[in-house]
């Protein structure tokens, strides 16, 4: 990327505002169809599984290209964003689409698997979008973090499977992260072996 | 129950709206969301262009507010354009509907052939059908439909002892979709006889005495509306008596989540969602889905037992 000559803060700042303008525009978009509630929806949760399942690939493809590994600290970014998708998702789940109607999304979610994905996902990724930052790495101490972030190796793959579940047919879209995810397994496997 | 939304609405209004709901659900919390809701709303009641023919016992005064067209005509499914709700609308254009001609026979038909469009219509007056349109995936709108009566094209058929039931079929020609045979082969669904015979079931031609667009399944497509929308087979070129029970093509994918009956049932779930409520496709919030769609008084005795899941999905 052409940006190196800015300070790496500015860079983040420019992410950051980036993946705002993201969410921002295309909720825009999708409250412009004729379904709102889906549109944001569905918008959310793709684009927060697209992240997600990016922010993954960042360790394998640093040991392949230089670019990847200067960049190292965009993972973070792109993986809170990722949760900020998911919990933007969630929201809209709860509000828009049941109204706050409780006893409703217990009846949706008893024996719904891809539901259950879903939530067991989303509380997996919440303690390790609150540990995302330098402070929390000292707190916990380098080892314990890492351990504690291991766990986007059970998070992603739910997500994608609950997206994949989600679809009315096989679609080619969860199929595509799913292949994904599954190099970033092997690529891990043997890196350890 | 009250019915809000307009259905005429200009579109610049219609998409500000939009905003000022976002903003409403964002800012104010959702109990206040219909409150806020109901302010932008536009409040000239627009008279039904179209005549109620079926309403609800108890329900006699409540009109059906029809869906905006621009909303019937943008969010549809039509898998052989796409997947996505908006994907018809932007594709279904190639899909050319004149000249058209429907294949009406089946070993249950005394008077086979291939019959053009214009000579089906020809044979019974167009009516108009305000009728509630309850998709599978939880959602509704309301739909002035116009169409014929599909019991006079069965009946122009000269149904013989073999007619048990009615076999639809679409239209699937790659040249003209571009994810036509999604499903390895083309559309199809059926009815029972006497479903095809009730006199709600429509062959619809067109919305909002407009023609059908081809994302509403121009220019001949099946209405029935105590069933979920997937049974409403569009573009449709063969028509045939059958003795046999059709595979339907949602049965054929997944027999789990889909069935031949497919008859709305708030009791009865899909295996992924609830369908006790929907989503009205244009509002905030759910409301109650109704048994049989709201039309129990007319299908109910179609179907003995209540209890009997096979009806219900």
């Amino acid at each position: 990327m052409g940006l190196r000559w800015l300070p790496l803060a500015t860079q983040r700042h420019l992410m950051n505002t980036g993946l705002c303008l993201l969410l921002i525009l295309g909720s825009f978009e999708a409250i412009m169809g004729p379904d709102l509630v889906s549109n944001l929806r569905d918008f959310t949760g793709t684009y927060g599984a697209y992240l997600l399942v990016a922010s993954l690939l960042f360790t394998p493809l640093s040991h392949r290209f230089k670019w990847v590994k200067r960049n190292l600290w965009m993972r973070r970014n792109i993986g809170v964003w990722g949760f900020i998708y998911a919990a933007a998702h969630l929201v809209i789940w709860i509000v828009l689409e049941f109204y706050f109607d409780w006893a409703l999304m217990l009846d949706e979610i008893k024996g719904n698997l891809f539901i259950l994905l879903g939530i067991f996902a989303f509380f997996l990724l919440v303690p390790m979008a609150l540990t995302s930052n330098n402070r929390a790495v000292k707190f916990l101490s380098f080892r314990k973090w890492q351990l504690l972030h291991c766990l986007t190796y059970l998070a992603i793959p739910s997500v994608i499977a609950h997206h994949f579940m989600a679809q009315k047919t096989a679609e080619s879209e969860p199929l595509f992260m799913g292949l994904v995810l599954i190099l970033v397994f092997i690529w891990r496997y043997r890196h350890v072996h | 129950m009250s019915i809000k939304s307009s259905a005429i609405t200009p579109e610049k209004v219609y998409k500000r709206r939009r905003v000022l709901m976002a903003a409403g659900a964002g800012v104010l919390g959702v109990p206040l969301i219909n409150k806020a809701y109901g302010l932008f709303q536009d409040k000239q009641e627009v008279e039904a262009p179209f005549p109620q023919v079926v309403s609800l016992p108890g329900e006699k005064n409540q009109p059906l507010i029809p869906t905006p067209y621009e909303t019937i005509t943008t969010y549809n499914n039509y898998y052989e354009f796409g997947v996505g709700k908006d994907d018809p609308s932007k594709a279904a254009k190639t899909l050319t509907t004149s000249p058209w001609s429907v294949d009406i026979g089946g070993e249950g038909s005394d008077k086979p052939g291939r019959y053009d469009i214009a000579d089906i219509k020809g044979e019974s007056a167009i009516e108009n059908h305000i009728y509630r349109f309850r998709c599978v995936e939880a959602w509704s709108m309301v739909i002035p439909w116009n169409g014929i009566k599909l019991s006079d094209v069965i009946k122009f058929a000269l149904p013989n002892s073999k007619a048990k039931y009615v076999r639809f079929t679409t239209i699937n020609d790659p040249q003209q979709m571009p994810n036509a045979g999604w499903a390895g082969g083309p559309y199809v669904e059926g009815l029972t006889i006497e479903e095809a015979m009730n006199p709600l079931t429509l062959l619809s031609t067109g919305i909002y005495d407009k023609p059908l667009e081809q994302q509403n399944g121009a220019p001949i497509r099946l209405v029935v509306p105590w069933k979920y929308g997937f049974k409403y087979a569009k573009s449709i070129v063969k028509i045939e008596l059958v003795e046999k029970m059709p595979k339907n093509t949602w049965w054929l994918q997944n027999k789990r989540e889909y069935g031949f009956y497919a008859n709305v049932n708030p009791q009865f779930s899909h295996p992924r969602w609830t369908q006790a409520t929907e989503r009205v496709i244009g509002e905030l919030g759910r409301k109650p889905t109704l048994l049989y769609n709201g039309y129990a008084q007319e299908v109910a005795h179609l179907y003995p037992d209540l209890d009997n899941r096979l009806y219900f999905y």
